[in-house]
């Protein structure tokens, strides 16, 4: 009897179909649950070790006034309501306001553990905050959806997890790596744009233009510029877009640069340079629609120099190709101002980014 | 282990003289950051400055 027709062999083969089609989808979610379960542990790991890191530096390096840990833990539980958005005219001042608010209670909080702290301690403590809040969410929100389509049995609800997942673990192992860097108070890549216009700034007098944000003039063939960045050394962004919107209405500037990090794309190299329009700004985009706002008012076209990264790069110690791109990126933002004003124009220069470990 | 893991960042500091242009390399140390005035020049006893910060990884 040859082995197509033997019944015994025949249901070695339909037995396991008829498996596949009715425990299909149930064998998938398991395998995919398995690799799911895997990253939320070294989520929930990137948590804990940022956690200690934070509570032994505040612990070794500073010194508080009770046992910070109960504060610290608190601090991680703090959540944002964002503001309405069923009518959204006038939604972004709200939003403005709430993040203004919750920066300021978080400083104040900092401030209040210690007895003397300087503000460039505040705003290490408060990025560091940050970090460990955002992989403390990072690890609550897969977890909810991993458990949720466990107990539901729900297949669907695990693929967008699974999606996504990899996104998920780039950005937390960055921010787990940003830790070192904040703690030691060293450059990080997205502190590129601050660098090359802190450069510009050398030997001028500075004014502050808004919160830990500065200001200062200096002059380029007959033109006049008008240099803006976060305050450094403090690990800050600043508030650029209240500071354009102070500065514009007394020095009338008749064209905006904006530098910064951007996030590169797969296949793109890492340190390129990258010219283009609109306001170059991350964030919420409360700071965006300021600059946007003003520019317009004003009819001020904003010109965009960006130097490419990867989320990695971005918010962990500078690597040494984006520190070598300055001098370049310096002399492009020299071109890009004769190409496109004339003697005895105004020129506004933004060096976007968090300062911190550059000053100006 | 796998290969990320295996990574090895060193941070330099770079001076430059302002004076001479001499320029110089050392690890980082915790006070430093970018624009600090960090000392004179050991050729011209000019004004160093540190100019960049930035890691190195070794694999």
């Amino acid at each position: 009897m040859s082995d197509e027709s033997n019944p015994l062999m025949m249901l070695l083969w339909i037995i396991p179909i008829i498996v596949l089609v009715f425990y299909g989808q149930r064998i998938q979610l398991y395998v995919s649950a398995n690799e799911i379960k895997k990253d939320i542990t070294k989520l929930e790991e990137f948590k804990n070790e940022s956690r200690q890191k934070l509570i032994s530096y505040i612990k070794n390096n500073l010194k508080p006034k009770d046992d910070p840990v109960q504060k610290i833990d608190s601090f991680l539980e703090y959540f944002t309501i964002m503001p309405v958005d069923l009518d959204p005219n006038g939604i972004i001042p709200k939003i403005n306001h709430l993040v203004h608010s919750r920066d300021d209670f978080t400083r104040l909080q900092v401030r209040n553990l210690f007895n003397e702290i300087s503000d460039f301690e505040i705003t290490k403590i408060h990025n560091l905050l940050e970090i460990v809040t955002s992989l403390q969410m990072f690890h609550k929100i897969t977890r909810h959806l991993y458990l949720t389509a466990k107990k539901q049995k729900n297949f669907p609800l695990i693929l967008p997890l699974q999606m996504m997942i990899p996104f998920i673990m780039e950005e937390a192992s960055a921010l787990k790596d940003a830790v070192e860097s904040l703690k030691d108070g060293q450059p990080i890549g997205d502190g590129i744009g601050p660098m090359i216009v802190g450069e510009m700034m050398l030997n001028t007098s500075k004014q502050n233009a808004a919160f830990e944000t500065v200001w200062s003039k200096s002059e380029l063939e007959g033109r006049e510029l008008i240099l803006v960045k976060a305050e450094g050394p403090n690990a800050t962004v600043g508030r650029p877009g209240e500071a354009i919107q102070n500065i514009i209405p007394q020095n009338k500037p008749t064209l905006i640069i904006m530098v910064d990090a951007a996030l590169k794309l797969e296949g793109e190299d890492s340190a390129s340079i990258a010219k283009g329009f609109g306001a170059a700004i991350g964030g919420i985009g409360t700071e965006r629609f300021k600059i946007e706002e003003v520019a317009t008012k004003n009819s001020i076209p904003i010109l965009a120099i960006v130097i490419k990264q990867t989320i990695h790069e971005a918010i962990t110690l500078m690597s040494e190709d984006v520190a070598n791109q300055a001098k370049s990126v310096k002399s492009q933002i020299h071109e890009m101002i004769k190409d496109n004003s004339k003697s005895g124009d105004t020129v506004m220069v933004v060096g976007v980014g968090n300062t911190l470990g550059v000053s100006q | 282990m796998r290969k990320s893991e295996r990574k090895l960042t060193t941070c330099y500091t770079c001076l430059e003289c302002k004076s001479c242009q001499n320029l110089t390399k050392r690890k980082f140390e915790p006070s430093d950051f970018v624009f600090k005035n960090d000392g004179k020049c050991s050729d011209c006893d000019g004004d160093l400055l540190v100019t960049m910060i930035f890691g190195k990884t070794i694999e």
